[in-house]
C-alpha cells in the first residue's frame, strides 16, 4: 500500500518522464495526470525551460582535451596521470569529426543548450555534440512552440571581457604614441622644422589646445 | 558491467556507452570520445553547483583527470556501488549508462570538495545569472534574465540533495535510476527528493509572482 507521498511522488515522476520525453520528440503537449498538483507542473516547466545546459568555452574544451591525450598517453606508457603536467608540447590533440581548419573562437567563448528548443542543424558545425539537444548560436534564435513560451536563447559565458580589453589597449596604444613621437630622422627633422625642443608631445597637445582657443575665443 | 562473460558471478548487461569505454580501456587515447560526451554535461553540474565560471572549469579539469586516471580501475569501482542498482532488462539499461554514474560520482565530490574550500566570493544566484547574456532584443534579454534568475534562485534555496537531484534531472537529464545511483539513495528516495524540491520551487516561484 503506497503512502500518500510516495504516489504523489511517483506521479511527480510520470510527468518529468513525459515532460523529456516531449521535448526529445518535439511534442508540443505532455501527458497530465489529472490527479498531479497543478503548482507541480509549472514548476516543472519553468525549470525545464530556465535550467540550461551550459557548455564551456572551444579555448578550454580543446585545452582539456591536450591535456587528457598527454594524459592518455602517460597512462598507455604505464606511467601514472599528472593532472598537474602541461600537455606535453608537440602533442596533437585529436579533434575527432571537426575538419581540419582551426575552429575560430567566437567572440563569444561558450554557448549553452536550450531546454526544450526546436533544433535546427547548421550545415557545417564547428564542433560535435553527441547529446540530441545539442543546437548551435546561429540555430538558437527561435521561439519555443511549447508550454512555456520562452524563447529559445543562446546564453554566453566567459569571453565577455576581451573586446573592452582590446579597446582599452587601443586606446592606451594611442595615447602612447601621440606623446612618444618617432625618434625617426624624419620625426626629429619635423620637431626640428617647427621648433619644438622639449617633450613633442606636450608641444603638440598645446598646439591643438591653443588651436581651440583661438577658435572660440 | 564491463567484465567478461567468463567470470561469471557478473550479470553482462547492456549499457549505453559500453563500448566507447572498452575502447579508451583499450587506448586510453580513446578517451576523448567519451570526454566529447560528456564534457557539457559534467561542466553545467559544476557550474550551477559552484555558480562559478572559471571554479566550473577547474572542477570539470580535475573530474576528467581522475576519470582517465581511474579508467583502469573502472569495473572493480562499478561492482561496488553501480551493478546492484542498473537495470537488467534491455530496455531500460539503453538509457543507462554506468560510465556517466561513474564519471558524475566523481563530479560529486569534485564539487563537493570545490564547494568546502572555495569561500573566496560567495555568489548569488541572480548574480550567476547575469553571466548569462543574451545577444539580441534587449527587452526580450531582460526578461528571459530576470525568468532565469528567479528559477537559479529557487533552484539554490533548496537544501543540497535536493539541489542536487533537480540539476542532475534537469540540467543533466538523468533518469531516477542514475541520480539514484549518483547520489547513493534508493530510487524512491529520489522520487521523493524531486517532487519535494518541485514542491519549493513551485512554493518559491508562485511567492515571487504575487
Amino acid at each position: 500500500m503506497l503512502g500518500n507521498g510516495t504516489r504523489d511522488a511517483r506521479r511527480t515522476e510520470r510527468y518529468l518522464n513525459g515532460l523529456m520525453a516531449a521535448d526529445e520528440r518535439r511534442a508540443p503537449d505532455v501527458p497530465v495526470d489529472t490527479e498531479l498538483d497543478p503548482a507541480i507542473r509549472v514548476a516543472a516547466q519553468a525549470l525545464r525551460s530556465d535550467l540550461v545546459r551550459v557548455h564551456p568555452s572551444f579555448r578550454f574544451e580543446e585545452s582539456l582535451s591536450a591535456r587528457l591525450a598527454a594524459g592518455a598517453l602517460r597512462l598507455g606508457s604505464g606511467l601514472p596521470v599528472d593532472a598537474e603536467t602541461a600537455a606535453v608540447p608537440g602533442t596533437v590533440a585529436p579533434f575527432r569529426g571537426r575538419s581540419a581548419a582551426p575552429v575560430e573562437e567566437p567572440v563569444a567563448a561558450a554557448f549553452v543548450e536550450l531546454a526544450a528548443a526546436p533544433i535546427v542543424e547548421p550545415a557545417a558545425p564547428p564542433a560535435p555534440s553527441t547529446h540530441s539537444r545539442a543546437i548551435w548560436p546561429a540555430a538558437a534564435f527561435r521561439r519555443l512552440p511549447d508550454m512555456s513560451a520562452r524563447p529559445s536563447r543562446p546564453f554566453i559565458v566567459g569571453g565577455v571581457g576581451v573586446a573592452s580589453a582590446a579597446i582599452s589597449i587601443g586606446a592606451v596604444y594611442v595615447a602612447w604614441r601621440h606623446s612618444h613621437p618617432a625618434s625617426s630622422r624624419m620625426g626629429r627633422a619635423a620637431r626640428a622644422a617647427h621648433g619644438r625642443t622639449g617633450h613633442s608631445g606636450h608641444g603638440r597637445r598645446s598646439g591643438v589646445i591653443n588651436g581651440i582657443l583661438g577658435v572660440v575665443s | 558491467m564491463f567484465g567478461n562473460a567468463e567470470e561469471g558471478a557478473r550479470p553482462a548487461r547492456l549499457d549505453r556507452d559500453r563500448g566507447l569505454v572498452e575502447a579508451a580501456r583499450r587506448d586510453p587515447s580513446r578517451f576523448d570520445a567519451l570526454y566529447r560526451k560528456y564534457l557539457a554535461q559534467v561542466y553545467s553540474y559544476a557550474f550551477y553547483e559552484l555558480r562559478d565560471h572559471h571554479a566550473a572549469e577547474d572542477a570539470t579539469e580535475r573530474v576528467f583527470m581522475q576519470a582517465l586516471a581511474g579508467l583502469p580501475r573502472f569495473e572493480e569501482r562499478v561492482d561496488e556501488f553501480i551493478a546492484s542498482r542498473a537495470p537488467v532488462s534491455a530496455a531500460d539499461s539503453a538509457e543507462f549508462s554506468t560510465f556517466r554514474v561513474w564519471l558524475f560520482r566523481i563530479a560529486r565530490n569534485v564539487v563537493a570538495n570545490e564547494r568546502r574550500r572555495d569561500r573566496r566570493r560567495p555568489v548569488t544566484p541572480l548574480e550567476a545569472a547575469a553571466e548569462l547574456s543574451a545577444p539580441g532584443d534587449v527587452v526580450e534579454a531582460a526578461a528571459a534574465r530576470e525568468a532565469v534568475g528567479a528559477a537559479w534562485q529557487a533552484v539554490a534555496r533548496l537544501p543540497e540533495d535536493r539541489r542536487r537531484a533537480i540539476i542532475l534531472r534537469f540540467v543533466d537529464e538523468m533518469s531516477t535510476a542514475e541520480i539514484a545511483a549518483v547520489l547513493d539513495r534508493s530510487e524512491g528516495a529520489v522520487r521523493v527528493l524531486l517532487h519535494r524540491a518541485l514542491r519549493s520551487v513551485a512554493d518559491d516561484l508562485r511567492g515571487g509572482l504575487s
